[in-house]
């Protein structure tokens, strides 16, 4: 039997039709639906555009039968940064389109795709030089020499 | 705008550093003057304390900060203090890898470190390969222990002192000394046992309306039958891990002799309110349950100051009341006086259960020594051994001179071989007890170790004058008469033992006497022996047909094991160079 599908249009006007089961991963939409009852009518999602709404529901199709997260996997984020193998290939994307995402995620209320989005970022992060960080995201250095030599010394520890 | 790492909202920020090392925070904080607030807030540096790091030394009082009922705390400054003590004790530990010399200051300066040094300490006494794996093990395990020792012993000398120490403290400190235990401090024990008390509690809601009696009863029978107490049908008695609270807490059957068992009913019985507490009835611990004043055991008010008579139980073999008359039958039977009778039905202090606990894990040794099976106990009995008799010399009021002087000699020998690192603990409070007594043996003693210690190893290399010995550190062989399994640790290239021991040995009796080559040995029952080369067979084993317990103590002079060669590889170079 097919699951009954809804409709979420993006900030962009594009109607996309999802299953509700998939839907449902976005606590955020399975809240909207228990309130306001399935009407059949569409669901605006005004802070994420139709390529970023693809992308998301493309995860939540794929992890739709994952056990519901039971919140005591709070203290394990810690230090493991591990992701499974078809989550970094998801994630193989520009930055631009993997920050959409994180902050879909964070709007969306999807918890455990939220948490690959940041292990992701945290990746590219890990290990490197502030130089190495500054070139990889494209940040500028907008420090003086003083405030940077100041910053420097106060995380002498780290370079140990 | 384009979106980037920069232009993320500070809650996604966190977020992302939350899952990142600590190390990344500091880096990007360095970069730009946007990350200053989110790099730095007190909150993500409370996360990073709190997720990678799980002992605190008491004197951070950590749990009240993490609480927040601490004042201000700077989380940054207590990370990085703690990242740089972990730094400290690796590259201490390193250092006690890299050179036999000097040991003893550095193991000082690990254990001053208190519960600080014990996250790194666990982690290298867990690693499973590199260079040194064997050694790191061992060493790492060692200074555990020791810190865990630290602990410990205080709770015993404040009972010598007479101040007040439960009875679960008291007798946890046992498995302090024991790694299997898997305990590491004493409030975990108390966690476990507030743990039975809250299950019986909750199963239990008309407890409130029993009489003293039918509480204490209930309870006894509760407990049997969620196996908390007694030892399951079919285990050995006298097995050595039945005499650890933590263990019997900790395991699966909860398997206790009858002393660890009253402890347990009397910690949970006193925590619903009945004045329980064990009893030093000769060979089985019982209970002593004493009614509140004024009334009896049945809640009947008591006429006048008169105290009613207290009920008797012995939980280890569950809810059965034992009469008094019974009691004292058996007594009189054993030939007991008026007054040994009235002390033997009377309450324990916990110094006296230390004491008998301390005789029980003796007997179990000496029992599981007899059936043989030592080696193949779940709790390493030279760990048992040692808690045994710092218990004993602490606690023992009444020890005649040379029973004192013996225990001590067993004291002295086994800290000296297997816990060198506790000499900062027998300075402390072994020394005083011998105070006026033979003190300065025991200073002479750890004098000679220091010496030893910071003195260079004397280098012994091969030469042409000693081509007769033809076997290298890190051999494993069988003695070919006794056929134990054994590690070669050193060598000389002929009997350095002294006269005395060599005539008690019958040297000369062997074929090629004493001008023949000989060996110093690690063998697989912890033991350490000299022996003949004429009497050595090598093998060639893998290392998974070594027992454990071998290859565990092997960390002690050995690296690893090389599996080419079938031989462990020397950690004592700065001695045997070229072996």
């Amino acid at each position: 039997m097919a699951t009954p599908q809804i409709i979420l249009t993006s900030s962009d006007g594009v109607d996309v039709a999802v299953e509700r089961t998939v839907a449902e991963r976005s606590v955020l939409i399975k809240n909207m639906l228990e309130d306001l009852g399935d009407s059949g009518e569409a669901i605006p999602i005004p802070n994420v555009n139709e390529a970023v709404l693809r992308k998301v529901i493309e995860w939540c199709e794929h992890h739709k039968n994952d056990p519901p997260s039971t919140g005591e996997d709070e203290d394990n984020r810690r230090k493991t940064t591990d992701i499974e193998e078809w989550d970094q290939k998801f994630m193989q994307v520009d930055q631009e389109m993997l920050f959409e995402i994180i902050l879909a995620a964070n709007y969306l209320d999807i918890k455990a795709l939220l948490d690959v989005g940041c292990k992701t970022v945290a990746n590219m992060i890990k290990g490197k030089s502030p130089e190495e960080i500054r070139k990889t995201f494209n940040i500028q250095n907008d420090f003086t020499p003083e405030e940077e030599d100041q910053i420097r010394r106060e995380n002498e520890w780290a370079e140990e | 705008m384009l979106l980037s790492l920069q232009n993320l909202p500070e809650e996604i920020l966190h977020y992302i550093l939350c899952h990142s090392h600590p190390l990344s925070a500091a880096a990007l904080q360095q970069t730009n003057n946007r990350f200053g607030d989110v790099t730095t807030s007190a909150l993500l540096w409370r996360h990073y304390c709190q997720t990678y790091y799980k002992s605190w030394d008491r004197r951070h009082e950590i749990q009240k900060k993490f609480a927040g009922s601490a004042p201000s705390v700077d989380w940054k400054a207590l990370f990085v203090a703690r990242y740089q003590i972990d730094g400290s004790v690796t590259r201490l530990l390193d250092s006690i890898l890299a050179s036999q010399t000097g040991r003893i200051e550095k193991f000082r300066a690990v254990i001053e470190f208190g519960y600080d040094a014990k996250d790194a300490l666990l982690e290298n006494s867990q690693v499973q390969w590199g260079d040194d794996y064997l050694a790191r093990r061992y060493y790492a395990s060692a200074l555990l222990t020791c810190l865990h020792r630290s602990i410990a012993i205080p709770e015993w000398v404040k009972l010598r002192r007479g101040e007040a120490v439960s009875f679960e403290r008291a007798l946890g400190a046992f498995d302090l000394f024991i790694p299997e235990s898997g305990y590491g401090d004493l409030d975990e024990i108390e966690n476990s046992m507030a743990h039975i008390v809250a299950r019986f509690v909750a199963s239990h809601p008309d407890f409130d309306s029993l009489n003293p009696r039918e509480k204490a009863l209930r309870l006894a029978s509760w407990l049997r039958a969620n196996e908390y107490i007694g030892i399951e049908p079919g285990r050995e008695y006298y097995s050595l891990e039945h005499n650890f609270l933590g263990m019997a807490l900790n395991t699966p059957g909860h398997n206790s002799l009858p002393l660890i068992s009253a402890a347990i009913y009397c910690h949970v019985a006193q925590k619903l309110g009945l004045d329980a507490h064990p009893c030093g009835f000769p060979f089985h611990v019982h209970v002593i349950i004493t009614p509140q004043p004024g009334f009896d055991m049945d809640d009947r008010p008591v006429p006048g100051t008169e105290q009613a008579a207290p009920m008797y139980l012995d939980p280890f073999r569950g809810a059965r009341e034992t009469l008094v008359s019974e009691l004292r039958d058996q007594l009189i039977f054993l030939g007991a006086s008026d007054l040994e009778q009235s002390e033997f039905l009377g309450k324990s202090f916990a110094s006296e259960v230390v004491l008998r606990c301390s005789k029980n894990i003796l007997n179990s040794i000496h029992s599981m020594s007899r059936h043989s099976d030592i080696q193949a106990s779940s709790v390493d009995f030279v760990s048992a051994k040692y808690a045994a008799l710092w218990s004993s010399m602490l606690l023992s009021s009444n020890l005649q001179p040379v029973d004192l002087r013996h225990q001590l000699l067993w004291l002295m020998e086994l800290f000296a071989t297997d816990f060198p690192s506790d000499i900062f603990l027998v300075e402390q409070y072994i020394v005083p007890l011998f105070n006026g007594l033979f003190e300065h043996d025991i200073l002479k003693n750890l004098h000679v170790m220091r010496a030893a210690d910071e003195v260079p190893k004397q280098i012994r290399r091969r030469s042409d004058k000693n081509r007769n010995i033809h076997y290298k550190v890190g051999q494993v062989f069988q003695h070919r008469r006794y056929r134990y399994r054994a590690i070669i640790t050193g060598w000389d290239s002929e009997c350095d033992a002294g006269e005395q021991w060599m005539r008690r040995m019958g040297i000369d009796r062997l074929e090629a006497g004493r001008h023949q080559s000989f060996y110093h040995v690690l063998v697989e029952d912890r033991s350490v022996r000299y022996v003949a080369e004429e009497n050595i067979e090598l093998i060639l084993p893998s290392i998974s047909d070594l027992p454990r317990s071998l290859t565990t103590i092997a960390g002690k002079h050995f690296k690893r094991w090389d599996d080419t060669a079938r031989a462990f590889v020397s950690n004592v170079r700065d001695e045997y160079p070229d072996d």
